[in-house]
């Protein structure tokens, strides 16, 4: 079963939020319902981002007629469906009758299961790109130059490359340039590395 | 800029349109030296030359080194202006390539500036003899640089499974380069951002090829 798997929390409390919440769901407008589910499928990737503002949140009170913790209990439990069915890559179908058994009304469960169906795709691909590593290589900037002279030589005409990297560090936003300079020899180098590399993500593929 | 040099004398070439390697005009160091150099015995020259050769090569020299050759005429005065003159025409003389510095060419200069004939052999053994690469070689990696890559530690994996993902299946490359200053620099990059990274070199690299084949590089002066 779809929710059944492990959580920090006793399975039996856990049932028993979401017979809450669904209960509280069953009880919404259903005309709002899929402007709520779409911003929380937009935002479900994002690791820190708040899903609603507060103030948002306090419109979304009024609207529903729910208490402060009715609509966390509702939006946390919804936030959680569609994380499980990210995280199983679930069938849309499966999905439905997995709502079903918890005892949510049919118009929420065709609403819940359409969002699904729409945003799946989108979100699976933004969680592949999650990753564990911050520091991620976002851009390659290269400058070709000719060094025609120095203090101590004159006349010199050696090729040299510049190169930045641009890395951004997923955890704090913070981007870093990293420069290098390669001779003829060394980027040679660089270069049969990166095709020994690439012979590597070959075979993986 | 050239100046026309008509060589009195000495059965020497006439030098047309040729400067001397020091220069359209003799700078101070080297003038300010003729004369003291003139009467100075050929072993302590040879000490000088070979403290000033260490010392282009990047082998630090204390005066120590030269302190035992002071004495009678030889004093600090005149070593330190002889250190400097002759320090000043080595440098001027490394600093065009060899093919730019014929070897005549080099004497007759020499012979232009009154350095003694003695010392001649010593200087074009410096400066046109087997032991030049070696200089150019240091004198190059002594220019000013960006940091260069001394090592690249490299993983390429497939993630199969993330705590917000079942089944993820996405191959990833991650790099650990050091570099010449010390400092060690790791990151991540996807698939795609790999393959523009090698794009990019192989880019670089296809330039600089045809960059080193281009006319200008060509030109001998």
């Amino acid at each position: 079963m779809l929710f059944k798997e492990v959580w920090p929390v006793s399975v039996d409390l856990l049932l028993r939020s979401i017979k809450k919440a669904v209960m509280l769901i069953n009880d919404m407008d259903v005309n709002r319902f899929p402007l709520l589910l779409s911003r929380i499928l937009q935002k479900l990737h994002l690791k820190e981002e708040r899903t609603f503002s507060e103030e948002e949140e306090e419109k979304l009170q009024t609207a529903f007629g729910f208490s402060s913790n009715d609509l966390d209990l509702v939006l946390e439990t919804l936030e959680f469906i569609l994380q499980q069915a990210a995280y199983h890559t679930a069938k849309p179908a499966v999905l439905g009758e997995q709502l079903k058994q918890l005892e949510m009304n049919d118009d929420k469960v065709e609403k819940i299961v359409e969002a699904w169906t729409n945003g799946a795709r989108n979100l699976v691909q933004k969680l592949k790109e999650r990753t564990v590593h911050p520091n991620q290589l976002e851009e390659v900037k290269w400058r070709l130059n000719l060094q025609m002279a120095q203090a101590s030589q004159s006349k010199v005409k050696r090729p040299n490359a510049l190169f930045q990297l641009s890395v951004r560090d997923d955890s704090s936003g913070k981007k870093e340039n990293i420069r290098l300079e390669f001779t003829h020899e060394e980027l040679y180098e660089f270069y049969n590395q990166l095709e020994t590399i690439q012979k590597q993500l070959d075979s993986l593929s | 800029m050239s100046i026309v040099q008509v060589k009195g004398g000495g059965g020497g070439a006439v030098g047309l349109e040729r400067t001397s390697f020091v220069g359209a005009r003799v700078p101070p160091e080297i003038r300010a030296m003729i004369k003291p150099l003139s009467k100075l015995d050929k072993t302590a020259f040879k000490k000088i030359l070979k403290v000033i050769a260490s010392e282009i090569q990047g082998i630090e020299q204390s005066f120590q080194d030269l302190q035992p050759l002071l004495g009678g005429a030889l004093t600090e005065d005149v070593l330190a202006t002889v250190y400097c003159g002759l320090d000043d025409l080595v440098r001027r003389a490394l600093k065009l390539p060899s093919s730019s510095l014929k070897k005549e060419n080099f004497l007759q200069d020499l012979q232009d500036l009154q350095i003694p004939e003695g010392f001649h052999e010593d200087l074009v053994a410096m400066v046109v003899g087997p032991k030049r690469p070696l200089i150019d070689s240091h004198l190059e990696d002594r220019r000013p640089r960006l940091p260069s890559l001394e090592n690249l530690s490299w993983r390429a994996d497939v993630a199969i499974s993330t705590g917000v993902l079942n089944r993820v299946l996405v191959r990833g490359v991650t790099m650990e380069m050091t570099l010449s200053d010390g400092s060690i620099k790791d990151f991540e990059m996807t698939v795609s951002k790999f393959q523009e990274l090698r794009f990019h070199v192989a880019s670089v690299l296809s330039e600089m090829e045809k960059l080193e084949k281009h006319s200008i590089l060509k030109i001998k002066d």
